[in-house]
């Protein structure tokens, strides 16, 4: 597959994820430079380049600290006339919406593309937000692909619009097309040895002050006009005639953009309706009022069907005034404007629109789930087992007395952020206060440090949240004489969205040392950080004094929570394996004595590491519970032994020597 | 049109996503056949749901397949519109329940990973017994089996239960792809001889 997506050529075929669909887009476009502060749904996008970077020719990949750099950067390679790429989740743009503000009024020589992965339902983010909302004042152009032929193909005409209206150009993509696999047809790319950067000044676009700004206002306005032009003839919106001569379903219309049309396409073959006049929408903003018009024509009713708070419907109840429509548009009072809208969703709502009915299984199916969802216990995410954060958790809640409490008065303010770190939040440890955005923990916690000195405040950030906006946050703490705990836990890694480097990895996972990372510590004293410990996570008996002890004091106090994520630790092992099959060194295992166990739930629940099982005697339902390390899940890390308080866990250590190796081979 | 819908959940790093890419592999020869189908990854290593969609499309005419009211397909399985479910963890199949109808055929691994809210003694983790009552109100068309053991009496690891899985899949329900296309691609991959075995252990059961 990788292959495919670095030579792939027209004609060629193969299975590919919609984030890899827009990054070939981009290619086929003759990108050189391709940013990004990996987000999940997003990430892929720039892996797909970056993992392959070795084989494609002028291609510069950047893993920018944060999402305003990495816009910028793909600002001044787009000046230099090398066409860029950005991507970021949605959150993301509140980072970037600097530069994304002036982008309009600089305008771009070669192209550049903004690909957004928005996170309906927010199962990997933070918030729902709909970033299409930004473009209202931003003036970005936005086109939205419904499947992942579209996501490479309108990725690749978004650079040729961005330059010739001289906009950068939002490519919205939320997780339903960022991770649907599927088949791609591929088309050329253009020549790679034409990929050359050369900077001119150009103060008339790039300078704005005074009258300067406001000049570059009113000119990316007339820029906008003309887009509007260009969008009513593109091809990438369609209007689809109604098939039906029967004078109440003709005069019904529906209009959607992006994966939520695929839904209503689905929805009316689905409930045998699939003859109604449809107006896809490929660019969602601007919008044509020619083109609006033009579908409106002849419809008694409209029904918008998308997802979140209603930006098509917004923008064509406007356009709607202005025309005199006199029809009626339905969008939010169909269909709801939180979580995901699901093909489910869809159908429910284009059904009971219509007042025709869904297939009998479809009901039945719906029906079912409902009283069967009483009987599922839910399952959320948590630590990975031998994951350092799930010391640092149980340290915490150890040393302020709140293990497995969810209880509203507690003394111990614990603040959280964003990273592997977050899933803290959730039982059984209840081990955060709130969650909002990147930094939010330090920030808000030190201003409740001042604002109730009766509480003791722990903020959490982990090292890639640190470096992305984190160092004015622990600056402005200290040049405010904080009394705070700041722990930074430090696993070397952007862990969450596929263990992307941050200046606090040293190594690579192959073990190539990397030049110019950070030395955290040295990095804190400089900035004036005068309490500073450093601490193994996974020692928790330890680390818990030593919060204890940090709690104490007055000030603000740093714990640098330093251990290498244990997915990338484990990874680096299976290297060295391969590299040294033989090697003469000692195993450790940890096994659980049922017969010493009382159960007192110390590493089952309190510590809660998914290696420990429980499982019925004899195999019977009847037969007692008891609790065992599995064998197959386990990483040795050691964090259970140390927390039993009954002495029921056993360390076995023994040595692999290359001769008992050799017997049992053979 | 032809369509046929397999739904594939379970928990992360269980191979999920990968037997569903092996199965959207198996439709690359002709532009008649289309596949797509999203996957839910975040829960992927950190013990929480995964799920992954395959859709086939085989169109009937040229003009089907350049028909936009016919050539686009959501990425998602509406309820009850699944002709297969493949779970690999008990719990996680009743959760899936909802994507199958009457005629479904359900392939199930009975080795059960107790999520944190029933180690909190806040829920109870069904029976076997229960989790059978519920499918059967269903389907008559269920088929389970230990894959976990299966997979460790074999392999030594539990890795191989995705694969193995498929092979059940070609053993027990109509899907419209010869299964010696899906050997070829398992031929082409990483652990070719292992994916072999699996597959046919899948195949024999």
């Amino acid at each position: 597959m990788a292959n495919l997506f670095v030579d792939g050529k027209y004609g060629d075929r193969g299975i590919i994820l919609g984030n890899e669909a827009i990054a070939r887009g981009a290619l086929e476009a003759g990108i050189g430079y391709a940013s990004m502060y990996p987000g999940t749904p997003a990430s892929e996008i720039i892996i797909a380049l970056d993992k392959n970077k070795k084989n494609i020719k002028n291609i510069y990949t950047e893993f920018s600290l944060n999402e305003h750099i990495s816009l910028h950067g793909a600002i001044g390679a787009s000046w230099s006339g090398i066409r860029s790429l950005c991507a970021m989740k949605n959150v993301g743009l509140n980072v970037a919406s600097e530069p994304a503000h002036f982008l309009a009024y600089t305008g771009v020589k070669a192209g550049l593309v903004l690909a957004i992965g928005s996170d309906p339902g927010a199962p990997s983010s933070s918030n729902e937000q709909d970033d299409r909302w930004y473009s209202l004042h931003t003036y970005m152009p936005i086109i939205e692909p419904s499947n992942i032929q579209e996501a490479k193909d309108f990725t690749k005409k978004a650079f040729d619009i961005s330059e010739q209206f001289s906009f950068g150009i939002i490519l919205m993509a939320p997780s339903r097309l960022c991770h649907n696999a599927g088949i791609l047809h591929f088309g050329d790319c253009s020549d790679r040895d034409l990929i050359s950067g050369n900077f001119k000044r150009d103060p008339e676009n790039y300078l704005n002050l005074f009258n300067l700004a406001v000049k570059n206002h009113k000119k990316y306005l007339e820029r906008n006009e003309l887009l509007k032009k260009y969008v009513y003839n593109s091809e990438l919106n369609m209007i689809i005639d109604a098939q039906i001569s029967s004078t109440k379903s003709s005069r019904i219309g529906f209009i959607s953009s992006g994966v939520i049309y695929s839904h209503l396409i689905e929805a009316l073959n689905f409930i045998n309706a699939d003859y109604y006049k449809i107006l896809k929408l490929g660019i969602t903003f601007p919008l044509s009022e020619e083109l609006i018009s033009k579908f409106l024509d002849n419809l008694d009713e409209v029904v918008i069907v998308e997802e979140a708070e209603g930006f098509l419907e917004f923008q064509i109840k406007k356009i709607a005034f202005e025309i005199g429509y006199h029809g009626k548009i339905h969008g939010k009072n169909v269909f709801k404007a939180y979580g995901e809208l699901t093909i489910d969703d869809v159908i429910k709502g284009v059904a009971g629109f219509l007042g025709k009915a869904a297939p009998e299984y479809f009901t039945a199916a719906v029906n079912k789930s409902e009283i069967l969802s009483d009987k599922i216990p839910q399952r959320m995410g948590t630590f990975c087992v031998g994951c350092p954060h799930r010391g640092t958790i149980y340290s915490i809640l150890k040393a302020s007395g709140y293990s497995n409490t969810d209880s509203k008065d507690r003394d111990v303010v614990i603040a959280g952020d964003i990273g592997c770190y977050t899933l803290g939040l959730l039982p059984p440890y209840n081990a955060m206060d709130w969650l909002t955005c990147m930094n939010s923990g330090l920030s808000i916690g030190q201003a409740i440090s001042i604002a109730d000195k009766s509480k003791k405040i722990i903020a959490l950030v982990g090292d890639s949240t640190f470096y992305h906006s984190g160092i004015p946050v622990l600056m402005n703490a200290i040049q405010n004489n904080s009394n705070i705990l700041y722990i930074i836990l430090d696993n070397s890694w952007t862990a969450m969205t596929g263990h992307q480097k941050t200046p606090s990895t040293k190594t690579d996972i192959d073990g190539t040392p990397i030049p110019n990372s950070v030395n955290l510590k040295d990095l804190l004293k400089s900035l004036g950080v005068s309490y500073i410990k450093t601490v193994d996570p996974n020692s928790v008996k330890r680390f818990s004094v030593i919060i204890k002890e940090a709690l104490k004091e007055k000030g603000l106090k740093v714990i640098i929570a330093k251990r290498e994520c244990i997915l990338q630790e484990e990874r680096r092992k299976k290297i060295k394996n391969i590299k040294s099959k033989l090697e003469n060194s000692s195993e450790i295992i940890y096994e659980l004595q049922k017969e010493r166990c009382v159960k007192c739930n110390e590493c089952f629940v309190e510590l809660a590491c998914p290696a420990i099982q429980s499982a019925k005697e004899n195999g019977t339902n009847n037969g007692k519970e008891y609790y065992f390390i599995d064998p197959v899940s386990c990483v040795k890390c050691g964090v259970c032994y140390e927390v039993c308080p009954n002495s029921a866990i056993r360390k076995v250590e023994f040595n692999l020597h290359p001769t008992v190796n050799t017997a049992i081979m053979r | 049109m032809k369509k046929f819908n397999i739904a594939i959940t379970g928990l992360g790093g269980q191979g999920i996503i990968t037997a569903g890419t092996i199965l959207k592999n198996a439709v690359l020869d002709s532009v008649m056949q289309d596949v797509s189908g999203s996957e839910r990854r975040g829960g992927a290593q950190r013990e929480g749901y995964v799920e992954a969609f395959v859709k086939y499309i085989f169109y009937d005419s040229i003009a089907e397949l350049q028909n936009p009211r016919k050539n686009m397909h959501s990425p998602m399985i509406a309820s009850g519109d699944a002709d297969v479910l493949i779970s690999l963890e008990p719990l996680e199949t009743l959760r899936a329940a909802s994507y199958v109808n009457k005629n479904s055929v359900i392939i199930f691994n009975t080795n059960p990973h107790i999520p944190i809210s029933v180690r909190m003694g806040k829920n109870k983790y069904p029976e076997l017994d229960d989790i059978l009552e519920s499918l059967y109100g269903i389907t008559d068309n269920v088929f389970y089996y230990d894959f976990n053991k299966l997979s460790l009496e074999n392999f030594g690891s539990i890795i191989s239960c995705n694969v193995i899985s498929l092979g059940v899949l070609f053993a027990k329900t109509n899907i419209p792809v010869s299964k010696n296309v899906i050997e070829n691609i398992l031929l082409k991959g990483s652990k070719a001889k292992d994916n072999l075995k699996a597959f046919n252990i899948g195949l024999n059961l």
